[in-house]
């Protein structure tokens, strides 16, 4: 359990401050090393992500939740690599230097809004679990045979709800969920489906603090991401430049995915210096996801998120069946239907799988941030700020 | 066995009632409730709905099979119409006025019949809990009732107590409702249905209880005296939460549920309490991930020890599967909290090492900081018995042979069998006293510095005997050792400020011893005097401006001053005077009388400067 894990540094931490101060020339040449290595880890990382799947390397698609987990799983060992760079055997007086005691407040900042945002996309995935339970029921509907009106009638009753939840605007915030109580009444018409999406859609996302916005998040921490320039590009600011950069992204491309509070006037552009070797892939990836969002931020979305974007493709096709659908169905139009059928069931098995996972993931990141800002923050009081008790 | 003619007509028959009641359809099935009419139209309608079921097995044409499944589907979209409107109307939010804030202005809007208040038993708010802050002047503030284990004044809130939250006839007509959607393998729509109306049921308890949504970030940018307050609240509010709320929910979910099908009720509970319950939790995380510092630790030792209370009934509430999350987050929290409040005692212990302030107090008194962290290891002795499951390390930076000038060294061989908590408390206070000594050195004087070393120890003796469990941690044997710290601080201060002016009155030197007389030297014994005036009064004029505050105290030093003076003075006058008087201005050398030393010896350590006029009670 990673959180009961920690209890072992308390200890540890001591021992950072007791085993000794290395020596700068003997290291040195170590030092440097390392931080040659974490960046071309990261650049070769990025590049795992950006490659296009072929038919040699079948890789996930941009956005979908395997590609997700992968990118959480190499923010993990990134983060890792981090700490081991910045904190492990180093003399605390070192982090307390010029520029990092003003570098690191900035990263613990950032730290402390990527833990919101954790917060805020798993409960974006319980939102995406919800669709993909209405996408079960059209295609437990869709999958019957004979395939007659009641089925179709309940799969469109099912799209419809998807559908209009899906496009909703989720800057909707906080209006009173009080309107659920009004709907006893007016049946199940498309007004009244809608409505209820919408009322189950603020009820979930109301769970965040009131003003609280994702994509103002997002601007905030890297809206003082500098990079650092001259002989401090060859100290530790560099690798904290390199691991915010990482952190923005990754946070970047979650909230971009997934739906969570307040996404209107998400930044599609960053700052991050093209020249920079460790960071060509993840640039390569911001253009790609940004050119997506801003196709989608027009018509008004609730995430990029691969398989949703499915879910929604499928979804309209599907209700222009029901549309035009007439009993007796045709064994071509049914051969038609059944393969979106399929791929719908498809698309909500890898939703099935995925998700509870994803979630955990999350969770996990949630945690070693944790821990790291600790160990940073104990790390940085030993170096000498201690606040003297209030007197 | 049914002619098929039968079975037609019975299927008609059915149908038609069905479509009677087709929510989509313009007649009058739209604006009334089955459920809300007559009793005999509701069993009409089940038995249509369970004959058409019925007829799902048995027809095979494949025209017949599509009038039946569309029959189904209208009956499906009408139940779960009337299930949602059985549910809103039946479902009132638990009346929680008596436990929120008094201070927040939200009311009731409860709705509907069938209201399910809960008894609170208590009369208005009790505040059982301890109040403990920290206040600018070092001194903590405490408005407790009673000791530091959180007692169960709320008898509602002690133990889980469902309530039923919808009657039983509503639960009667919602199983009827749920079973056959079910059957009809509309599982899914059943739980989204109640999973919305229970959601916002629970929200709205929710928002009553006064638990607010706020982010990590906002959480840090909080003053602690603020979040104080919240946690208290947050406490009460989990309480009925966890033990109310979520209790009687899945209570209402296997009422409703139970038996119906495999682990649907748990679906449907996880639906409805997940969020909220995500919500509350993530409060208790923030606080369990906030800065550290040490004012923090008793509000968090409170949490901690809350939580662990609950944590019991929240694995009973959240016990299947699909809850784990919840279950584990729960003890996530406490573990950081217990994390937490480890990591704060061991700031706190550094903060005392090196409280680096350099202005030395006036006077010599008790220093903040010692007035600081006495109060503070008295209020952890309030929390030992939280503290002593939670402590379970030595403190690691004290030991003997360290080397490190920085630190004092500690055997801790010497405290075998005590428990961690306990060495903690005794390190404590050693570092304290490493700390004053540092302090001490800033006094020019040389003897104030034993002053403020005996104040200060004095003062930290007298709190250790003040408190059973802090006597009981720091043992008699190293009170001891503090005591005769402050026997020593004593001789000390003696040494350097009376034995000089002692000097003053002793006899070598005095007599001169010739062949033919033994006499006085007249000059020497003026000498003698004219010192010890300008001593005593040097020593008098400074030293009353010192402070000894606590009286006992300062009577013991006074009377000890008194025991050396007095009799020396007074023998020294006796020997001496009358050769003083036998020569000319004998009051510019006895200046003092008996009675003027010990009316003198009282301004001592007053902490008020006297002036400089020395009244003149001697007759000459």
């Amino acid at each position: 359990m990673p959180a009961t894990e920690y209890q072992g540094s308390f200890l540890g931490r001591i021992s950072i401050r007791r085993n000794q101060v290395i020596a700068m020339d003997g290291n040195h040449e170590q030092e440097l090393e390392d931080l040659e290595l974490f960046q071309k880890h990261v650049a070769d990382r990025f590049g795992e992500l950006l490659a296009q799947p072929s038919d040699e390397i079948p890789n996930d698609p941009l956005l979908s939740i395997a590609w997700l987990r992968k990118l959480l799983d190499m923010f993990l060992c990134c983060e890792a690599e981090f700490k081991a760079v910045l904190i492990m055997g180093r003399d605390p007086s070192q982090i307390s230097k010029p520029p990092l005691d003003r570098l690191l407040p900035e990263f613990l900042d950032r730290v402390v809004k990527a833990l919101d945002i954790c917060n805020a996309v798993s409960i974006g995935v319980d939102l995406v679990r919800h669709y993909q339970k209405l996408a079960e029921i059209v295609v437990s509907a869709m999958e019957q045979r004979p395939l007659g009106d009641g089925q179709v009638r309940r799969a469109k009753k099912a799209l419809t709800s998807l559908v209009a939840a899906m496009t909703l605007e989720d800057g909707s915030n906080t209006k009173s969920t009080e309107r659920t109580w009004s709907f006893g009444r007016r049946g199940s018409g498309a007004v009244a489906n809608k409505d209820r999406a919408a009322a189950q859609f603020r009820s979930l996302s109301s769970t965040m603090a009131k003003n609280w916005s994702a994509s103002k998040q997002i601007h905030a921490m890297s809206s003082n991401l500098v990079a650092p320039r001259g002989n401090e590009s060859s100290g530790l600011a560099l690798p904290v430049y390199i691991m915010s950069n990482i952190m923005v992204f990754v946070m970047w491309a979650l909230v971009a995915a997934i739906p969570c509070q307040e996404r209107n006037g998400l930044m599609t552009h960053f700052q991050v210096p093209r020249q920079l070797a460790w960071a060509q892939s993840m640039i390569g990836l911001q253009e790609k996801i940004s050119e997506e969002w801003k196709k989608k931020e027009k018509k008004g979305c609730a995430g990029l998120l691969e398989e949703m974007q499915r879910l929604e493709k499928l979804g309209q096709s599907l209700i222009e069946f029901t549309d035009s659908f007439q009993f007796p169905i045709e064994a071509e139009r049914l051969e038609e239907v059944k393969v979106q059928v399929d791929e719908l069931a498809e698309t909500c098995k890898k939703m099935e799988e995925g998700l509870v996972p994803l979630q955990l993931q999350i969770r996990e990141v949630f945690h070693r941030v944790v821990r790291s800002r600790t160990e940073v923050l104990d790390v940085l009081d030993q170096a000498g700020k201690v606040s003297a008790p209030s007197m | 066995m049914e002619s098929p003619e039968n079975t037609g007509l019975e299927f008609e028959t059915a149908e038609k009632i069905i479509l009677r009641w087709d929510s989509t359809a313009y007649e009058d099935g739209r604006d009334r409730m089955i459920f809300e009419g007559d009793r005999q139209e509701v069993d009409r309608y089940l038995q249509a709905v369970d004959e058409i079921q019925r007829a799902m097995s048995s027809t095979s044409i494949s025209d017949d099979q599509n009038k039946v499944n569309s029959a189904i589907q209208v009956a499906m979209a009408r139940l779960e119409d009337e299930f949602r409107n059985i549910l809103i109307t039946h479902t009132n939010p638990i009346e929680t006025d008596s436990l929120t804030d008094p201070s927040s202005s939200v009311h009731s809007t409860s709705s509907g019949t069938g209201g399910a208040d809960f008894e609170d038993d208590t009369n208005g708010e009790e505040e059982e809990e301890e109040d403990s802050s920290m206040s600018k002047d070092g001194k903590l503030r405490r408005n407790i009732s009673g000791v530091s284990s959180v007692s169960s004044s709320y008898r509602s809130t002690s133990s889980i107590r469902e309530i039923d939250l919808i009657s039983s006839d509503a639960i009667f007509d919602l199983k009827s409702i749920a079973e056959r959607m079910i059957s009809s393998g509309y599982l899914r729509e059943c739980i989204q249905v109640y999973g919305s109306v229970r959601k916002s049921a629970v929200d709205t308890s929710f928002r009553r209880l006064g638990i607010e949504k706020l982010s990590i970030g906002d959480i840090q940018r909080l003053g602690w005296a603020q979040l104080e307050a919240k946690i208290r609240r947050w406490i009460r509010a989990a309480k009925v939460c966890i033990r109310i709320l979520f209790a009687s929910e899945k209570k209402l979910c296997e009422q409703i549920f139970d038996g119906v099908g495999t682990a649907i009720d748990d679906a449907c509970f996880m639906e409805t309490v997940k969020g909220p319950a995500i919500q509350l939790f993530n409060f208790a995380e923030a606080i369990s991930i906030s800065r550290r510092s040490p004012e923090k630790l008793f509000k968090i030792l409170d949490l901690h020890d809350a939580l662990m209370d609950l944590i019991p009934d929240i694995d009973s509430v959240f016990e299947c599967k699909s809850s784990e999350s919840i279950r584990i987050q729960a003890a996530e929290i406490l573990s950081r909290l217990a994390e937490a409040a480890r990591g704060i005692l061991s700031e706190f212990e550094n903060a005392v090492l090196r409280e680096p302030s350099k202005v030395p107090v006036p006077g010599g008194t008790i220093h903040p900081l010692t007035r600081y962290v006495m109060n503070y290891i008295s209020l952890i002795s309030d929390y030992k018995q939280i503290l002593i499951e939670l402590i379970v390390s030595k403190p690691s930076s004290g030991s003997r042979y360290s080397g490190d000038p920085s630190t004092p060294d500690m055997d801790f061989a010497e405290l075998e069998g005590k428990t961690p908590l306990a060495i903690h408390m005794i390190w404590i206070i050693v570092i304290l006293q490493f700390n004053l000594e540092g302090k001490s050195k800033l006094y020019k004087d040389a003897s104030l510095p034993h002053l403020f070393i005996m104040n200060n120890v004095h003062y930290i003796v007298q709190k250790v005997k003040g408190s059973p469990e802090l006597r009981e941690m720091i043992g008699d044997d190293y009170l001891k050792k503090l005591t005769g710290k402050l026997r020593q601080a004593a001789t000390s201060y003696q040494r350097a400020t009376w034995v000089r002016v002692l000097y003053c009155l002793r006899d070598e030197g005095l007599h001169v011893s010739g062949a033919f007389s033994s006499g006085v030297s007249k000059s020497a014994l003026r000498e003698r005097f004219k010192a010890f005036n300008a001593m005593f009064e040097e020593v008098h004029r400074t030293q009353a401006t010192w402070l000894v505050p606590d009286s006992q105290l300062r009577e013991e030093l006074r009377i000890s001053i008194s025991e050396k003076l007095i009799p020396a003075y007074r023998s020294f006058l006796g020997r001496f005077r009358s050769h003083i008087e036998s020569g000319k201005h004998p009051e510019n050398y006895i200046k003092f009388s008996v009675e003027d030393l010990e009316t003198l010896v009282l301004d001592f350590f007053e902490g008020y400067p006297v002036s400089h006029h020395l009244r003149r009670r001697s007759d000459s």
